[in-house]
């Protein structure tokens, strides 16, 4: 979840990285702190400061982490050749290193080889049983395959250990939405707004998912508890508050 | 009813929904289809379309708001709610989801000609390679037992593009990312400067 003027920042560094005007390493780690998807810009950019031996100098510690974001980032946009020679660097900089076990088995994925990937997940798992990004990785994998239902499994597993993961709450809610599950989705959002009842994000998710006809009334509770604790409501939910009256 | 009825899609309408599924590379989105029925030949012309939302497609309230002002909207111009589109999230993914069935009904007891179009992935990823001019997307049409059906197999002429050129101008606007431009539902209730109606988009 990105606030506004973040969201303004990242889209001002942006253009100003497109156009030639420098300020590419900041937008990078803006990136990487906000946890966007920019993947075709993230590698565009992050191979030419790598490819540059003055500039890949100056960032000094920085550089190793820099080529882990390059990774993903080939590997989302099935650049997998520059992905694989990320990791090469990587695993000899850091041979015997977890994070770096956790890339090739995402590169495993990127493949599209899930058994392999399994196997590399599973024998990580088994030394680091409470590594959270490889749990979500089994998860990412179900879903990317197809099978929702293992996905759903795993990932109400996860839960059961990591209660306190908000992505993980919101991302199984989105999958029973798509399944037309409502009742478990609003189940996750009552979870996150328990432990987060300051976020208006989530009242408002949940008011969306309540609203049934014959919970039209819980829906107009909730925005109407919204509407008291913060005047900033967006049109969307000021309309559909209007809708309920 | 019988036969199978034709469908024409026009450019514009085609090419707004495939660059916003273009811009929301990682999400289902989905879309209205909006025209008429031709007087002249029975074919079910589809004029215009708007893309809906990227994100929580399932959920009932803003597909309310929206349907609403749409259907508003149009009916000045005597174009109605025809059909509507769907991509999927997964790029192997040709089923046809319970939400994208749900519209589909909900459309077709107002209009029994209803069609839904789902992004054919494989055929948007060949496009640069061949000169296909056939639309990048499968045709489903509702049947007498009230399933959505699949409609024709390859090369199957029931929904055409009525410009012919539409794939080659599409590959254009893919190659300058016209795609940022494209604003959907989901943009205008966070922003409502946003025009959902897209005037300037091929201007």
């Amino acid at each position: 979840m990105v606030s506004k003027t973040e969201e303004t920042q990242l889209s001002n560094l942006e253009t100003q990285v497109d156009n030639g005007g420098g300020g590419a390493w900041e937008y990078l780690s803006l990136v990487r702190k906000l946890k966007v998807r920019r993947s075709d810009r993230v590698l565009k950019h992050g191979l030419s400061i790598l490819n540059d031996p003055k500039k890949r100098s100056s960032l000094g510690p920085d550089e190793w982490t820099l080529y882990e974001q390059v990774a993903v980032a080939a590997m989302d946009c099935q650049s997998l050749d520059v992905a694989k020679d990320c990791i090469k660097v990587l695993q000899k900089k850091f041979p015997e290193s977890k994070r770096v076990g956790r890339l090739e088995g995402m590169l495993l994925e990127a493949k599209g080889a899930w058994a392999e990937a399994e196997k590399a997940y599973s024998s990580l798992l088994e030394d680091n049983p409470l590594d959270q990004v490889i749990h979500k990785r089994r998860v990412a994998m179900s879903k990317a395959q197809g099978n929702v239902s293992v996905a759903i499994e795993w990932l109400n597993k996860y839960l059961e250990i990591f209660m306190a993961d908000h992505d993980a709450w919101r991302e199984l809610a989105e999958i029973y939405v798509s399944l037309q599950m409502y009742k478990q989705a609003a189940f996750c959002y009552e979870e996150l707004i328990l432990s987060q009842p300051m976020v208006p994000l989530f009242h408002l998710a949940y008011a969306d998912k309540t609203k049934k006809p014959l919970l039209g009334n819980l829906f107009s509770t909730v925005l109407k508890l919204l509407t008291c604790y913060d005047s900033n409501l967006s049109t969307k939910w000021r309309t559909s508050y209007a809708n309920e009256l | 009813m019988g036969g199978e009825s034709k469908y024409e899609i026009a450019q514009n309408a085609y090419m707004k929904i495939v660059l916003h599924a273009l811009k929301h590379k990682s999400s289902a989105v989905n879309a209205v289809l909006l025209g008429r029925v031709s007087p002249t030949n029975d074919v079910v012309e589809i004029t215009d379309s708007v893309p809906l939302f990227h994100s929580h497609l399932g959920l009932l309230p803003q597909l309310e708001i929206s349907l609403i002002l749409i259907e508003e909207h149009y009916a000045a111009k005597g174009v109605n709610i025809v059909g509507y589109f769907h991509a999927n999230e997964r790029f192997d993914d040709y089923e046809l989801s319970g939400v994208a069935k749900n519209v589909g009904d909900h459309i077709y007891r107002y209009f029994p000609q209803a069609a839904i179009l789902l992004l054919d992935n494989k055929k948007l990823e060949a496009l640069p390679k061949g000169k296909d001019r056939s639309p990048v997307m499968q045709l489903y049409t509702r049947d007498s037992s009230k399933n959505w059906k699949l409609a024709g197999g390859e090369g199957s002429s029931q929904l055409t593009i009525k410009e012919p050129a539409a794939n080659a101008v599409l590959l254009d606007y893919i190659s300058t990312e016209k795609w940022q431009d494209v604003v959907d539902f989901d943009d205008h209730l966070d922003d409502i400067s946003k025009d959902w109606l897209n005037p300037e988009l091929f201007k």
